[in-house]
C-alpha cells in the first residue's frame, strides 16, 4: 500500500489474542480485566465486516437493530433525511468510535450511516453486549460514556457560533480524535466532502471553503486537496476557545 | 531559479531518443476504455467535494483547418465549407451545458483557450457566442490575472478580426509562423508572408492583449540555417513576449500528412541540432529566458516571472501561472484533467457527435490517477517548471523515504549523473545547464509505465 495511505487509514490488526490498536473497546474491557482470549469464550466478540467502499451503507434507518459497531478504518457519516427531503448530517465517526448507540433504546436504528471512503468495522451484537455489561461495570460506563460523548458534540455545535469558530472547533474535533488513536493530531485526511461539512456545521459549502481559504491565507492551517495540516494549533484553539468550553 | 541550457551537440544526439513530452503523467497510451462518463461524473463531484476546490481551466477544440500543413501531428478536419462549423458549433453548445452542469456554482474559471486545428476557422461572431455561452454557464473569475487565449493561424484572418477578438475578451493570442522561407513553406504546404503575420502581431499589441506568442519549428523539410536565421531575426524584431520552438517528429506512420513529406528533404540530426543552437543562441541574445520544453519568454513576462517565484505550473495547454487547476476539455479529442483523473473525448467527429446527441458527456477513454501516479505527476511537473525535483518536499508531502521509494528510478538516472546533466544535491535533484534540454530524458526515469528497455516508437524524439 502506498506509504501515505497506510499511515493515515490503516490500524494495526488484532489476532485471535490481541485487540486491534483502533479497538473501542480494548481499554474499557482490558482495564476490567478481560482479555481478548476471555470475550472470545463468551461468544460476545467479534465480527470483522468490510471493506466497504465509498457510498456503501453500513445500516440504514429503520433497519433492526441487533448490533453497534466499532470503526477499525475509514470514515463513517451517519445522518438522516427530513420530510422535505433534505439530508442532515448527524456525525462523523473515526477510527476507534462507536456507530449505533443512539439506536440503544429502540428496536430499530434512527439514521443511516454511509463509508465516506474505505471503511472497516467491528460488529458487536447488542444483546450479548448488553450481557457483558452487566457483568463488567466498567464497560458498561464506558458504552454510557460514548453515548453521553455523542449526544455533547452535538449539543456543542447546535449554539450560536460563527462560522470561523464552528470551523476551528470542527477542525480541533477531528485532530483529538484521531491523536487519541495514535493517528498524527496536525495532519489529516479531510474525508468527507465540503457539502458533509458544511452539511454538519449548518454552513453552506461555498462558506466552508472560503473560512478554510482565510484560516489558510493567516496561516492557521495548509490545505493540500483532502488533507489539511493544522499550522497554528494555538490561534485555532483561541477561535474554538467559546465552543469548547460550552 | 533555473539555469540557462547550455549547448553540447554530442551529447544532445546521444539522448536524442523517442519519449513522452509529460504533457499528462500518465501519458495518454496509458488511458483505458474502462474510464467512462460515470467515472468522469464521479471524478468531477470528488472535486466538488475538496475543502477549497480547485479553480477551473477550460480548453475548447476547434478541429477544422483550411488548408492542410504536412507537418501536422494535430487531431484536424481540412475544409473549407464554413457550414461544417454550425453542425460542430450546435454540439459544442451542447457539450457546455452538460459539463457545466457537473460542476459547483462557486468553482471559478481562471483560464480559458481556444486550440486546434485553427479556432480562427470560425467567425469572430461564432467565437463570441461560445465564449458568452461559457461566461453564462460557468463563473468567470473577475481576477485581472485571468488568461482567455486563442491559437490563431495569421493567413485566415484580418488587423479587423484581432480588434472584435479583442472586445471578445481575449487578451493572450498565440500565432503559428513555423518558418518564413519559402522553400520551406511549400514543403509543407503553408505559404504566409512575413507581412501579414506582423500585421497581425501589431494589431493584438494596437488592441490591447497582454501577450503574444510564436511557434516556430526546427527540424522541417528543406530548412536551413541561412533561411531559419532569416525567420528568427524577422520574428524577434517583433519581439514577441513568448516564443515555442518546437521540434519537428517526422512519424509518418503515426500522423497521415506527413506522408506528404519526402523524407529526403529533412535536415540530417546535425543540422537539426545545429538549428536549434541556432535558436537558442539567437533568442538568448535577445533577452529572452529559456522556460523548459520548448519554451521562452521575455524576463518581464509572467511565464518567466512565475518560475523565478517557484510558481509555475504547466498543464495539456502548455505552460501556465495558474496553480493546479481543474482542466475542462470540450470539443472533440479534448483532454481534460478533473481532480486525480485525465479523460479524454473521441478523437472522431462522428463518434463525439453520436454522444452528445444522446445527451452524453463524450467522453471515450481516461485514466484515474493511484497515489503512485500523482507522486510521479507532480515530481515530473516540478522538474519541468522548475528544472529540479524537491526531494525533500516530495519526502514531506507523500510520506515516503526518497531514495528507498525511488530506488530504480535512481539507478536508471545514474548515467545522466555521470554525463552531467543532474546534479543530486541533499535535499533535491536539480537538472544542470547540460540537462535543461533534456528534462524529458530525466522525467523518463521516473515513468513507471515505460516499456523497457526498449520503449516503443510511439512517442516523438526528445531533440
Amino acid at each position: 500500500m502506498f506509504p501515505r495511505t497506510d499511515a493515515r487509514t490503516v490500524a494495526d490488526d488484532g489476532d485471535t489474542l490481541h485487540f486491534c490498536s483502533t479497538c473501542a473497546f480494548s481499554q474499557a474491557c482490558l482495564s476490567e480485566g478481560m482479555d481478548k482470549q476471555e470475550l472470545l469464550d463468551l461468544h460476545v466478540l467479534v465480527e470483522h465486516v468490510g471493506p466497504l467502499h465509498a457510498n456503501d451503507h453500513v445500516f440504514r434507518k429503520g433497519d433492526p437493530f441487533d448490533a453497534i459497531a466499532a470503526v477499525r478504518a475509514g470514515t463513517v457519516k451517519t445522518y438522516v433525511v427530513d420530510r422535505e427531503g433534505h439530508e442532515r448530517v448527524l456525525g462523523f465517526h473515526l477510527p476507534g468510535e462507536v456507530i449505533g448507540l443512539d439506536a440503544i433504546d429502540g428496536n430499530a436504528y434512527p439514521c443511516n450511516a454511509i463509508a465516506l471512503d474505505i471503511v472497516t468495522l467491528c460488529r458487536f451484537s447488542f444483546p450479548r453486549m448488553a450481557e457483558l455489561a452487566a457483568r463488567a461495570p466498567g464497560l458498561q460506563q464506558h458504552l454510557f460514556r460514548l453515548l453521553s460523548r455523542d449526544i455533547g458534540a452535538a449539543m456543542r455545535m447546535a449554539g450560536d457560533w460563527s462560522a470561523d469558530q464552528r470551523m476551528a472547533a470542527f477542525l480541533l474535533g477531528l485532530s483529538q480524535r484521531l491523536a487519541t488513536r495514535g493517528f498524527s493530531a496536525r495532519r489529516f485526511q479531510l474525508t468527507m466532502a465540503r457539502t458533509d461539512i458544511g452539511n454538519y456545521l449548518r454552513l453552506a459549502p461555498e462558506t466552508v471553503s472560503r473560512v478554510l481559504k482565510r484560516f489558510q491565507d493567516d496561516g492557521l492551517i495548509v490545505i493540500d486537496r483532502r488533507e489539511v495540516d493544522l499550522t497554528d494549533v494555538g490561534r485555532l484553539q483561541a477561535l474554538a476557545a467559546p465552543i469548547l468550553q460550552n | 531559479m533555473p539555469l540557462n541550457p547550455a549547448f553540447d551537440a554530442a551529447l544532445l544526439g546521444r539522448y536524442d531518443r523517442p519519449g513522452p513530452r509529460y504533457t499528462s503523467y500518465p501519458t495518454s497510451p496509458q488511458f483505458s476504455m474502462d474510464f467512462d462518463e460515470r467515472a468522469l461524473r464521479e471524478a468531477v463531484r470528488e472535486s466538488n467535494g475538496d475543502p477549497i476546490p480547485r479553480l477551473l481551466s477550460i480548453y475548447v477544440h476547434v478541429p477544422f483547418c483550411q488548408s492542410p500543413c504536412f507537418f501536422c501531428g494535430c487531431n484536424r478536419i481540412i475544409t473549407r465549407d464554413p457550414y461544417r462549423a454550425d453542425a460542430y458549433l450546435a454540439r459544442l453548445h451542447r457539450e457546455i451545458a452538460l459539463s457545466a452542469a457537473m460542476f459547483d456554482r462557486d468553482r471559478e474559471v481562471v483560464q480559458l483557450h481556444f486550440g486546434g486545428g485553427t479556432p480562427n476557422f470560425l467567425s469572430t461572431t461564432q467565437l463570441r457566442d461560445v465564449v458568452d455561452a461559457l461566461r453564462r454557464q460557468f463563473r468567470f473569475s473577475s481576477r485581472s490575472d485571468n488568461d482567455v487565449s486563442i491559437e490563431l493561424d495569421p493567413r485566415w484572418m484580418s488587423p479587423d478580426d484581432v480588434r472584435a477578438l479583442a472586445d471578445i475578451g481575449f487578451n493572450r493570442a498565440s500565432l503559428g509562423v513555423q518558418d518564413f522561407d519559402p522553400a520551406v513553406q511549400a514543403a509543407v504546404n503553408r505559404h504566409q508572408s512575413a507581412e501579414e503575420t506582423l500585421g497581425i502581431i501589431d494589431a493584438c499589441r494596437r488592441y490591447g492583449l497582454r501577450s503574444i506568442n510564436v511557434d516556430l519549428i526546427y527540424g522541417l523539410p528543406k530548412q536551413s540555417r541561412d533561411g531559419f536565421a532569416a525567420t528568427l531575426e524577422k520574428v524577434l524584431a517583433a519581439r514577441p513576449d513568448r516564443l515555442a520552438v518546437y521540434s519537428y517528429a517526422h512519424l509518418p506512420d503515426l500522423f497521415k500528412p506527413q506522408q506528404r513529406i519526402d523524407a529526403a528533404d529533412l535536415p540530417s540530426p546535425e543540422t537539426k541540432l545545429m538549428l536549434l543552437q541556432l535558436a537558442i543562441d539567437k533568442l538568448g541574445s535577445a533577452g529572452y529566458t529559456y522556460i523548459g520544453m520548448d519554451h521562452f519568454a521575455l524576463p518581464d513576462d509572467d511565464l518567466a516571472l512565475a518560475q523565478a517565484r517557484g510558481s509555475l505550473h504547466r498543464n495539456f495547454m502548455g505552460y501556465t501561472t495558474h496553480a493546479d487547476t481543474d482542466l475542462v476539455g470540450l470539443g472533440v479529442s479534448a483532454i481534460s484533467h478533473i481532480g486525480a483523473s485525465f479523460s479524454q473525448n473521441p478523437r472522431d467527429l462522428s463518434t463525439w457527435q453520436a454522444a452528445i446527441d444522446e445527451g452524453h458527456l463524450p467522453v471515450v477513454r481516461g485514466v484515474r490517477l493511484s497515489e503512485d501516479d500523482q507522486l510521479r505527476a507532480d515530481l515530473i511537473q516540478q522538474l519541468m517548471c522548475q528544472g529540479e525535483i524537491p526531494v525533500s518536499a516530495l519526502e514531506r508531502r507523500y510520506a515516503i523515504a526518497f531514495g528507498d521509494y525511488f530506488r530504480d528510478a535512481l539507478v536508471r538516472l545514474r548515467p545522466l549523473i555521470d554525463d552531467g546533466l543532474v546534479r543530486v544535491d541533499a535535499d533535491r535533484i536539480v537538472a544542470t545547464s547540460q540537462g535543461r534540454l533534456l528534462l524529458r530524458n530525466i522525467a523518463m526515469c521516473f515513468d513507471r509505465y515505460l516499456d523497457r528497455p526498449g520503449i516503443p516508437l510511439k512517442f516523438s524524439r526528445a531533440i
